[in-house]
């Protein structure tokens, strides 16, 4: 399977579970290229949000506390950097501020922005996977280089106890 | 001073804890840390047990309550025990004050709890829960953007996020008024109430040697 293709399967293994819930900018409607990879998903599973990317991963991490798993999507990683408090500061400090009682689990789509055929340029297409790895101690952060890492790491996202950001490249939706 | 409630929200509790342990408590937290024995700043409540003691008569035992890093009374009032609270704030854990029974989280940073509220707010709904999620906020807090993006969010979708305001007109030190230049107008579907301040924003007031 494709690259692309991959990341479909793995999105429709996601939605059949009862708890999850998608959410973010063109869940629902179509916009950007994760949207390509959600249409085939039952409406009802899917929330479409307003631009307001800090609200959205504490809203992601409240439906965790909640018991939900939440597969919250950003467009691009430059988008992502808009929510770095509820990220690094609440998302990533959960376990350790409340001694292992909360364990919010949110499954968190990026995607690092293709530069062929069109290059979206410096604000669309940046890769902070390094720093981001260096910020972050109890979410997991996986890069999809290759489509056969793919289903194995969203099944993985779904079964551990915690939370993961997996990282996937724009170019490869073409490409591999 | 006498605080509105909104007209759907019922009364569900009747309220234990009195004003004067309210107070007793924060005065043996002044005790353990001016002994040295809290390794972790404290931010003292005071003055606002009355308000804070009509409010919780709305708040069910079963409902989420998110504070922010001058938690006490809002823990003690939604039911964490005070042995366990002051045992968290002996090991310096006073800014991030937590419970999962009852249902308590609380943040030390401006306005981070706000989102969180509004996801617990948004699952209760989809899950068809009865109950409230109740967020307790300052007023430097309520002047942010953040407020007002999630404010926007919880009317539009109907969620039952309660906000409640406790003015005392100070971020640290920074009168918010003369910060910001004036204050908006509080919605009547958020609770608000005014107070002064008597500890300092974080510590006793006096100088601990430790």
């Amino acid at each position: 399977m494709k690259y692309k293709d991959e990341i479909i399967r793995s999105m429709e293994w996601l939605s059949e579970k009862e708890d999850t819930i998608f959410l973010g900018q063109s869940v629902l409607y179509s916009g950007n290229a994760i949207y390509n990879t959600l249409k085939t998903l039952p409406e009802e599973k899917r929330i479409e949000l307003p631009v307001f990317e800090e609200i959205q991963m504490g809203m992601s991490t409240g439906m965790a506390l909640e018991g939900l798993v939440p597969i919250s999507c950003f467009p691009r990683f430059d988008f992502l950097l808009r929510c770095m408090d509820g990220l690094v500061n609440h998302l990533d400090k959960m376990q350790h501020m409340t001694e292992g009682t909360f364990k919010p689990k949110v499954i968190m789509r990026t995607s690092i922005g293709s530069t062929s055929p069109l290059n979206g340029g410096v604000q669309h297409t940046q890769d902070h996977t390094d720093p981001i790895m260096r910020m972050l101690y109890e979410v997991n952060v996986v890069s999809l280089h290759e489509p056969k890492q793919i289903f194995p790491a969203f099944e993985e996202a779904y079964k551990t106890d915690c939370s993961t950001l997996l990282i996937e490249r724009g170019d490869y939706y073409n490409e591999k | 001073m006498k605080i509105k409630i909104p007209s759907h929200l019922k009364k569900v509790r009747d309220v234990k804890v009195q004003r004067h342990e309210l107070i007793d408590f924060e005065s043996n937290v002044v005790s353990q840390y001016e002994d040295g024995k809290i390794r972790g700043p404290v931010h003292l409540s005071k003055n606002n047990e009355n308000e804070l003691i009509d409010i919780f008569q709305y708040v069910h035992e079963d409902d989420w309550v998110f504070s922010s890093w001058r938690n006490h009374y809002h823990a003690l009032l939604h039911g964490i025990p005070r042995d366990t609270l002051m045992d968290m704030i002996v090991r310096g854990k006073s800014m991030s004050v937590y419970s999962d029974k009852p249902k308590f989280y609380s943040s030390s940073i401006v306005g981070g709890i706000i989102p969180l509220a509004l996801g617990t707010a948004r699952a209760q709904k989809m899950n068809d829960s009865k109950n409230k999620t109740w967020c307790f906020i300052g007023d430097m807090t309520f002047e942010t953007g953040i407020f007002y993006e999630a404010y926007k969010y919880v009317c539009n979708h109907d969620l039952s996020l309660q906000f409640v305001v406790e003015d005392n007109n100070m971020s640290t030190n920074t009168p918010t008024d003369e910060a910001w230049g004036g204050k908006r107008d509080v919605p009547d579907d958020v609770i608000y109430y005014k107070y002064e301040r008597e500890y300092p924003h974080h510590g006793t007031g006096n100088w601990i040697l430790f």
